[in-house]
């Protein structure tokens, strides 16, 4: 069985890096975790249809960010979108609520606490042939 | 002495006699026209002491009841044989003239120039009415009119009336009406000086009186409003202040923010690369006591993060159901006066469809106070200031949106500055601290919501903000 692929997209390398050793280490191999240098390049991971967990911030001002979570939403509307934030205001949440993310998590937090909150989004991961083509997601925090 | 010389003496005698009858008789004449003279003197400076006297209490008199009391009182003694006195005013409300002295008769005249009141009320000056002049006067009344008069006086019906109209620079108010005895004093043309006298002092004190009445009126009402005035400005000014206040806290509050969200992505990763490090740390290894207090601090430090950040976002305990119709009302009577020396038309078209929110109260009504005096600077010559709530909603399974838009016709905004119009500390104005619109979006921003602009040079500006029904 091939492993399953998490995708981060953070502006911050640091983060990003950090996130990425981290899901890695804990997740162990069953999970390819892989940090994508752009929004564009994490969009196009996930256009590609072998993404399970999508891990996003869109930070402040953070324009291309929210266009991958919409662009998502729109085309990839299966792939669990996690917002893994540095900016956490309720008009974020409101908005990402609004475009249909289920997760979300504010940091610092810790890597304990993350990952039962990522291994829950990846168990909501469908089975490809049974993607519905849903627009209006429900959202939870 | 002659015989002749005799006759002669006894006819100048006889002359003189007769001389003598005349002159006596004469002097009984002069002397009778000089008691008349007299008489008539005494009379008339008793008269002058009568008006004198009236006008030295008109004087001192503080209401119109006692002036019309004191002049029936005196007329009756200025004119002997007076069976009775009536002092008729005109009541407005009435449209009539109704009896005022003495009080405890009620007659009340409406049509023009009805009985002897309605006549002294047209009259232009003092006039006297003698016999059948007065019987055809008192045809004019009603039976009952004719009852209530009879009764106020002690001989009906009168044989005489002296009249006089109660006016002041050419404006009538009431009149005076003295009726005579059937067998006493008949009153004499020599009566209208004094009759329109009186009536004249009684005209100016009564006039003096409803006009210090109404001064006064109007300086109570001058106080009132002077008041309400003084009231309205230190409303203004303390939420004026509040708001100064809560921008610049909400400033402090904004860098804080800001600052915390910046520290939150090293923090994460400090923390957790800390956490990576442990995990291939051996169970006894000495670093393990270090990275523990590196965990600890961090913690801290993610705490006084979280401090400085929730110092920016209203409580929850402050969030409650909030009728945003009526923050809007509130807002607009806070600013009522501002409005009226500004010489701005305000207009509220608030949609009864707008529900209740869960929102924090104070901070949107800083937001449309903001706004709303923004669009009164930005209409030094007057204008309209028009308020508009709509409930929007894009499908029928969409969320709903509540709309306000607060529209002014002022000067509108240069297109140069409207992409900075929420920085902080960007301002156009003089005294401006260029906090106000930067706190009010980020107050809204906080709700969930956001500002839109409009602006148009010399037409006006339209600041629409759009809240979710739904919020967190």
């Amino acid at each position: 069985m091939p492993a399953r692929q998490i995708q981060i997209s953070d502006d911050d390398p640091a983060a990003a890096l950090i996130t990425q050793r981290g899901l890695q280490s804990l997740l162990g191999n069953a999970y390819n975790v892989i940090v994508a240098p752009t929004p564009n390049a994490a969009w196009l991971a996930c256009a590609h249809g072998n993404v399970d967990l999508l891990i996003v911030d869109p930070g402040a001002g953070s324009g291309s960010a929210s266009a991958l979570v919409r662009a998502m939403h729109a085309f990839r509307p299966t792939t669990p979108i996690f917002v893994l934030t540095a900016y956490d205001t309720p008009g974020l949440r409101a908005k990402m609520r609004d475009l249909g993310v289920k997760y979300y998590a504010a940091k610092p937090i810790d890597f304990k606490d993350l990952l039962p909150l990522v291994t829950t989004a990846l168990r909501t991961t469908p089975l490809p042939e049974a993607f519905p083509l849903r627009l209006n997601a429900h959202c939870s925090r | 002495m002659g015989e002749g010389e005799l006759e002669q003496l006894q006819l100048r005698i006889a002359v003189l006699e007769r001389n003598l009858t005349e002159a006596k008789a004469h002097a009984e004449i002069v002397e009778r026209e000089a008691a008349l003279q007299v008489s008539r003197a005494v009379e008339l400076n008793a008269r002058l002491s009568a008006i004198l006297s009236i006008c030295a209490a008109l004087l001192i008199s503080r209401d119109v009841d006692t002036v019309v009391r004191l002049v029936v009182h005196e007329a009756a003694h200025l004119f002997p044989g007076t069976s009775a006195a009536h002092l008729f005013m005109i009541d407005s409300e009435q449209n009539a003239l109704v009896l005022r002295a003495p009080g405890d008769q009620s007659i009340v005249l409406k049509q023009p120039g009805e009985g002897l009141a309605g006549k002294a009320f047209l009259s232009p000056r003092a006039m006297l009415m003698v016999g059948p002049q007065v019987e055809e006067a008192l045809e004019d009344l009603s039976r009952e009119q004719i009852a209530s008069l009879s009764a106020s006086m002690d001989h009906w019906p009168p044989y005489s009336a002296l009249l006089a109209p109660l006016r002041v620079e050419g404006q009538r108010f009431g009149s005076l009406v003295l009726y005579g005895g059937v067998h006493a004093h008949l009153y004499h043309p020599r009566d209208l000086p004094f009759i329109q006298a009186l009536a004249d002092l009684a005209a100016v004190a009564i006039d003096e009186l409803n006009q210090h009445t109404h001064a006064a009126a109007l300086q109570r009402d001058l106080a009132l409003t002077q008041t309400l005035h003084a009231e309205a400005e230190a409303r203004l000014n303390t939420a004026q202040a509040q708001l100064l206040q809560s921008a610049k806290l909400a400033a402090v509050g904004e860098l804080s923010a800001s600052v915390a969200h910046e520290i939150n992505n090293p923090l994460y990763a400090a923390r957790n690369s800390l956490y990576l490090v442990e995990q291939d740390l051996a169970e006894d290894a000495p670093q393990r006591a270090f990275l523990s207090i590196a965990q600890q601090e961090l913690g801290r430090i993610a705490r006084i993060i979280t401090r400085m950040r929730d110092f920016y976002r209203p409580a929850k305990a402050e969030l409650a159901a909030t009728n945003i119709n009526s923050l809007l009302r509130e807002t607009l009577e806070l600013v009522q006066t501002h409005l009226r020396h500004s010489r701005i038309n305000a207009n509220a078209d608030l949609s009864a469809e707008i529900p209740l929110i869960v929102a924090h109260a104070d901070q949107l009504r800083q937001v449309f106070l903001n706004i709303i005096l923004n669009a009164c600077d930005a209409m030094p010559d007057g204008g309209d200031l028009r308020l508009k709530t709509r409930l929007l909603q894009a499908r029928s399974e969409s969320p709903t949106t509540i709309a306000i838009d607060i529209c002014d016709t002022g000067m509108g905004i240069p297109a140069e500055h409207r992409p900075h119009l929420f920085e902080p500390f960007y301002t156009t104005k003089a005294h401006g601290t260029g906090l106000g619109l930067a706190i009010s979006a980020h107050i809204v921003t906080q709700h969930g919501g956001r500002i839109l602009v409009e602006s148009e040079r010399n037409q006006g500006t339209t600041f629409s903000i759009l809240l979710p029904t739904a919020n967190e």
